[in-house]
């Protein structure tokens, strides 16, 4: 049965500051009081291009876009999410007063050869100078509409709100079998091997119950986040995404329908070899039509048309503000308090 | 097995017993290695929740879900994170972190632990047209908790037991630590006078009432109190040079009224998180963003037009564009007419101003000419410093811009010309193509961005850390100001150069004045910062550095200091080889963030017989300090900020009470002012000036209380709002309830703040036409002073390249960057995780290749300063010849060295320059900077011994 009303989110890229201001928002309210949390970031940020968070997760596949369904791996800790380094603070800082000798801080697991982290490749990018390039992706669960992690679990202890398309794990039914960590395509289910359960994103659930925002998106300094539920036409999530059509789905051939939406980002042009400035951005489209698109069945050249249609629909809104007019995109992409983005 | 959906449905458990049950529906208390309170708190919420899970579910019947998605029937255990997310009170603070943030945030506590941060955004709007200043905030502010609960934190008073920097120490009471740290006070007075008593903190703005807590103190005792703007090298010299002012900026909130923004070394998005989303929203407002940096940054990603130059190379592309500018005629002649000295008469004999003095018997020094238009004659120009008539109202009033013309003087018939003739001249070397050998960017481009900077008003120049930390940062801020001003963007909203880089001005001068220096500023020693550090660690100057000067270095620092242009303590050190004795370092990290580290510690450190270090935190000063006190946290404390980027004063609240055995600053000092009254020392200081004041210390106590009315953090808090016109009416438990928006400004600024609109700088020059306070009271661009005339040749902006030479080939810079602000957050581990964890440096791959280097390599970065060990970042960001090092890594960071360890300190003379105008020393106004840019090393791998 499809449910009442729908959560969404729309991340505006063009304004993403890659502070990590939502990701420590979400981590030292939810996922900071036990051991088996370190690992886990409900929202994260990543560089583009890059390998993301946990490595590699785009290539790992999820419930309902891989036949094999045993073939799905299960991220690792240390090799895919990072270790959550401890450091040796007593042995170095001596602020209880002591006797060693002053050494080194240093992070446990030492991260040597392949190593890795949720961040590991911040602001390492792609390209070749000067056209080096990247941008910022910050993800949370996309709370989908047609959720693997629910078809994925033997015991249904995930499960999809009827009064806002939150998609939970029951913290008392789970066993921590994990067959969500593997059906997610986007792996935002993750395994707290403390406590032996999984354990996610809740779209800060008690807050939206109050009205109020989600963390992630109230606390976002670069104010890229637009939250309302699917069904408000008001809402300029619905906006965006309904109206202006400007926002697009990541990875919407993983068959999920998420509700996690993006405005894909411009970028500064490209230079000749000689050093003279090019009109074309420097982000290769073809790299932003791999993770964007609207549905599960558009083609590459479909979803390249219409990555450029939302830049052409973008610039020519910018031009009208610039040049005096007036532009209710341009209105709702400059939100000028919270209420603007928020309407839950 | 098939994992098909329908299959487990009907046997779900099979495969799989059910596992004993975890303590997993307890709502766990806030994060977990702490202090032992915490720890109770934790245990006693997990038990509760464990008794709680154990009922809830003793029968684990599964019960077959019909419909998951939008039917799930179980749903009573979402209490659980309903639960995590309650509060018993929630309370107002920021952080005193030199971040320029000023962020007012709301913190949750429960069980008296404080547990949760969120911004809580409710600064007053200005106007509904701007964008609002609320979230303020960044990733750092939100995990301040980790410090007040951590390891990190400095738990009781400690004395030294091993050597310096051994790690040895004993924990000792309040009363002891005291009168250690008095006791060698006395003496270093008593022996060696009250100027070897050093005080260092940085800066006030961050911490008004704990600042002045030691300064106060200082004042009190004859003390010197050191200088952090120009010795961080956040000072941009050219704005005192050109404007009289220490810098004045806009707030962010002005940004959004440009419509023509060149970013400008200004990493924004890393550095000014809380206010980047006013250039992000401007750009959705049509504004054009111009990113211009040595390599592609946060900041690049999110502009229309990103402008790779060469390091170090900005000054030339600014006068590149300026070219532009004068030739194509593109500057604003009415407006450079009235605000600036390019119309002021230079002799061509001399290269002097024409002065009223060479023109009349009797005439005033400081009072120069136009040459009028109508008349063809001489006029006095107003508003000059000499003049009597404070406006820079023309009048009747036509002044030439250009020509060489006869004036008469006392001495008979000569040749004068004007400042623009001289600076059209002198920017024929700057040609598009030429500055684009220097710079490496394309000429077409360099004169489409002056064009269009040029004729899109308002335009402004956002300039920072980037273009500020080289040796040569006067000329390049010159170069860039004269951008500005000459297409008339200086005092309009919207437009001009505006510099960030450190929490250097502060609202509320007065008051914070009369708090941190009761027997008044001039009673005050201060020392510039740079000059005291440099001569006390005996640098004398790479050998690359030598023919930096034409005289040696000494000299100019000789003659400065002679003439008492620039302080410099104890007195007699450049004669009678006097040092300083005693250091006193609160609320700072002076020797992990010091240029010339190496050096500092060589050869400053064994000097001091007493070094004392007042942090929350165990940081490297500390480390390396005699005595370390043990400061509140940012939770604990009645305090209150101020930054530029806005126009709120924000307060820190005792949201929790001190914890363990710490002490807020206001009463460490206090209580250091109580031991040295217990001495009953007392003495009479002659100043610098020649005058004696006698002091007592049976009274300090008292003093320092002002009879028991400044006893509390909050009453001295009180104090400083009470006594500025900023915020006066206004009281600690106003700003507790919502932070207030300042009434006015004061002397310190150069604009009024207006109702409805953001503040933006020279309102006061160009709308009340108000003199500045140069020489020639409007923006200067001529600056005659001998040593610029005749031994540097800078009177005019010019380019000058970096000064580091090229025995080593990669230029090492080590920015501000996003996960720290200084060092603090360096060592905390919520924000290592999301790095690397431990410091890197960023090399273009080709660089990499070059050196058989791989990503996450540990690599040795040296010169001949010193040597550093960290771990390789390859990216393309990176061009070529570029290693990147963002700062403030503690040295316990590293296996060896410090970020600072293979830079130095080089003085530029002209920054010791005095008796001119506007260049005259004022403590963190104008002085040398400690400038690091300018610094070059190779990378190795490195080998571990075996």
């Amino acid at each position: 049965m499809p449910v009442k009303k729908q959560i969404r989110m729309v991340a505006d890229l063009n304004k993403c500051l890659g502070c990590h201001t939502c990701t420590m928002a979400c981590k030292t309210m939810w996922t900071d009081r036990n051991k088996g949390q370190m690992h886990m970031y409900w929202n994260n940020v990543e560089t583009r291009p890059g390998k993301g968070y946990p490595q590699d997760w785009e290539l790992q596949g999820g419930w309902f876009n891989v036949t094999d369904k045993r073939s799905i791996p299960l991220p690792g800790i240390s090799e895919s999410y990072g270790a959550p380094w401890e450091y040796n603070y007593e042995e170095v800082m001596k602020s209880n007063g002591g006797d060693s000798r002053a050494s080194i801080l240093v992070p446990r697991p030492r991260p040597s050869g392949n190593a890795y982290a949720s961040n590991w490749d911040e602001d390492v990018g792609g390209g070749t100078f000067p056209n080096s390039y990247y941008f910022y992706l910050p993800r949370i669960c996309n709370h989908c509409t047609d959720p693997p992690c629910v078809d994925a679990c033997p015991r249904q202890a995930v499960y999809k709100r009827e009064e806002d398309g939150i998609v939970l794990v029951d913290q008392k039914r789970c066993r921590g079998y994990r067959y969500c960590v593997k059906g997610c395509p986007y792996k935002k289910i993750y395994y707290n091997p403390e406590e032996k359960i999984a354990q996610k994103c809740i779209f800060c659930y008690p807050r939206i119950e109050q009205h109020k925002g989600n963390f992630c998106a109230t606390q976002c300094v670069g104010r890229i986040h637009y939250v309302g539920f699917a069904e408000d036409p008001e809402s300029a999530a619905y906006k965006l995404v309904n109206k202006w059509k400007v926002a697009l789905r990541l990875h919407p051939e993983f068959k999920t329908e998420p509700n996690v939406f993006y405005i894909p980002p411009l970028s500064p042009p490209a230079y000749t070899a000689e050093g003279r400035l090019t009109e074309k951005m420097r982000i290769p489209i073809e790299l932003l039509a791999k993770l964007f698109g609207d549905t599960q069945d558009q083609t590459p050249d479909q979803r390249i048309a219409r990555i450029e249609e939302i830049f052409g629909i973008i610039q020519a809104e910018r031009n009208k503000v610039r040049s005096g007019g007036h532009s209710e995109l341009i209105d709702i992409l400059i939100p000028h308090s919270e209420r603007d983005r928020i309407q839950v | 097995m098939d994992l098909s959906n329908k299959a487990i449905a009907k046997e779900p458990d099979k495969d799989k017993p059910i596992e004993p049950e975890p303590k997993k529906n307890a709502p766990a208390a806030p994060s977990t290695e702490t202090l032992a309170a915490r720890h109770d708190i934790a245990r006693s919420l997990l038990e509760r929740g464990a008794r709680a899970a154990k009922h809830a579910l003793a029968l684990d019947l599964l019960e077959k879900v019909h419909e998951p998605v939008g039917e799930y029937p179980y749903r009573g255990w979402e209490t659980l994170y309903r639960e995590q997310w309650k509060y018993d009170s929630f309370g107002r603070t920021t952080h005193s972190i030199n971040c320029t943030g000023s962020c007012t945030w709301k913190v949750y506590v429960r069980n008296n632990i404080a547990f949760k941060e969120e911004q809580y955004a409710d600064y007053p709007d200005i106007n509904p047209a701007l964008p609002t200043y609320n979230p303020r905030g960044c990733q750092k502010g939100a995990n301040y908790k980790e410090y007040v609960y951590g390891p990190q934190r400095v738990k009781y008073p400690l004395i030294r037991t091993g050597k310096r920097g051994e790690g040895k120490w004993r924990r000792a009471s309040w009363d002891e630590a005291m009168s250690y740290i008095a006791d060698r006070i006395v003496s270093a007075i008593s022996d060696y006078g009250p100027d070897t008593v050093t005080f260092y903190s940085a800066n006030p703005a961050k911490f008004l009432v704990s600042y002045a807590a030691g300064a106060r103190l200082a004042n009190l005792i004859g003390g010197v109190v050191c200088s952090f703007y120009e010795w961080v090298s956040d000072l941009p010299p050219g704005e005192p040079m050109t404007w009289g002012v220490q810098t004045d900026s806009c707030e962010a909130a002005d940004w959004f009224n440009s419509k023509y923004i060149l970013i400008w070394g200004s990493n924004l998005l890393e550095t000014r998180i809380p206010d980047a989303h006013f250039v992000t929203a401007a750009r959705m407002h049509g504004t054009k963003i111009v990113a211009i940096f040595p390599e592609y940054n946060p900041v690049s990603i999110h502009a229309d037009i990103f402008i790779p130059v060469k390091p170090g190379t900005d000054g030339a592309l600014a006068l590149g564009m300026a070219n532009v500018i004068v030739n194509e005629k593109l500057y604003d002649e009415n407006y450079l007419k009235q605000f600036t000295d390019l119309p002021v008469l230079v002799r061509i004999d001399n290269g002097k101003f024409l002065r009223e003095s060479d023109v009349v018997s009797g005439g005033e020094t400081r009072n120069f000419y136009f040459r009028d238009e109508s008349t063809g004659k001489p006029q006095l120009a107003p508003g000059t410093i000499g003049c009597q008539d404070r406006t820079l109202e023309l009048g009747a009033i036509n002044p030439s811009l250009e020509g060489t013309f006869m004036a008469d003087t006392l001495t008979g018939k000569v040749e004068v010309t004007t400042v623009f003739s001289l600076l059209k001249k002198k920017l024929e070397d700057y040609d598009p193509a030429s500055v684009s050998g220097i710079t490496g960017v394309d000429a077409g481009l360099i004169t489409l961005i002056a064009r269009e900077f040029a004729s899109t008003k308002p335009a402004r120049i956002i300039a920072g850390a980037g273009v500020n930390h080289y040796y040569h940062n006067d000329l390049i801020n010159r170069s860039m100001i004269l951008l500005a001003a000459l297409t008339g963007n200086v005092g309009i909203p919207g437009g001009g150069f505006d510099h960030y880089v450190g929490q250097e001005k502060f609202w509320c001068e007065e008051g914070f004045f009369k708090l941190a220096y009761p027997l008044g500023n001039t009673k005050q020693r201060f020392q510039p910062t740079t000059l005291w550090t440099y001569v006390h660690s005996n640098i004398e100057g790479d050998q690359e550095g030598r023919d930096l000067w034409p005289r040696p270095i000494g000299e100019y620092i000789r003659e400065s200091v002679e003439k008492g242009w620039m302080p410099l303590y104890p007195g007699g050190t450049l004669d009678s080889g006097k040092t300083p004795r005693v250091l006193i370092v609160w609320g700072a990290n002076y020797l992990n963030q010091a240029k010339g580290a190496e050096h500092i510690l060589a050869n400053l450190w064994p000097k001091l017989d007493l070094i004392v270090d007042i942090d929350f935190r165990m940081n490297t000063t500390g480390l390396y300090s005699d005595v370390i006190l043990p400061s509140s946290s940012m939770f604990e404390k009645w305090d209150l900020s101020t930054t530029d980027l806005h126009s709120y004063i924000t307060p820190l609240t005792p949201i929790i009470p001190p914890q363990l055995d710490s002490r807020t600053d206001w009463q460490i000092f206090l209580h250091l002012a109580r031991a040295l009254s217990d001495t009953k020392f007392s003495y009479t200081d002659t100043l610098p000036d020649g005058s004696k004041i006698s002091r007592d210390f049976s009274t300090l106590e008292n003093d320092f209380t002002s009879n028991g009315t400044l006893a509390q953090d909050k009453s001295a808090g009180q104090f400083i709002l009470d006594n500025s016109v900023e915020t006066k009416g206004m009281t600690m438990d106003m700003l507790d309830h919502q932070p207030g928006r300042y009434a006015a400004t004061g002397e310190g600024w150069t604009s009024d703040i207006k109702k409805e609109e953001a503040y933006h700088a020279f309102q006061r020059m160009y709308e009340l036409k108000l003199p500045l306070n140069t020489l020639t009271g409007r923006q200067q661009f001529y600056i005659d002073h001998d040593w610029f005339l005749r031994e540097f040749h800078e009177e005019l902006p010019v380019y000058k390249p970096p000064v580091d030479g090229t025995k080593y080939p990669l230029r090492f810079l080590t920015p501000h960057g996003r996960w720290s602000i200084h060092s603090l957050w360096r060592d905390a581990k919520y924000q290592l995780r999301l790095q690397r964890g431990y410091p890197i440096v960023y090399l273009n791959p080709d660089d990499a290749a070059a050196r058989g280097l791989s990503d996450n390599d540990p690599v040795e970065i040296y010169n001949d300063n010193g040597t550093i060990i960290a771990n390789l970042c390859i990216s393309p960001r990176m061009p070529q010849g570029l290693a990147m090092m963002y700062q403030g890594w503690e040295r316990y960071n590293f296996k060896k060295g410090g970020f600072q360890s293979p830079t130095t300190i080089r003085i530029k003379p002209t920054q010791l320059a005095g008796n001119y105008g506007q260049l005259k020393f004022k403590v963190n106004y104008w002085g040398p900077t400690g400038n690091q840019k300018d610094t070059r090393v190779e990378i190795r791998k490195f080998m571990e011994a075996e």
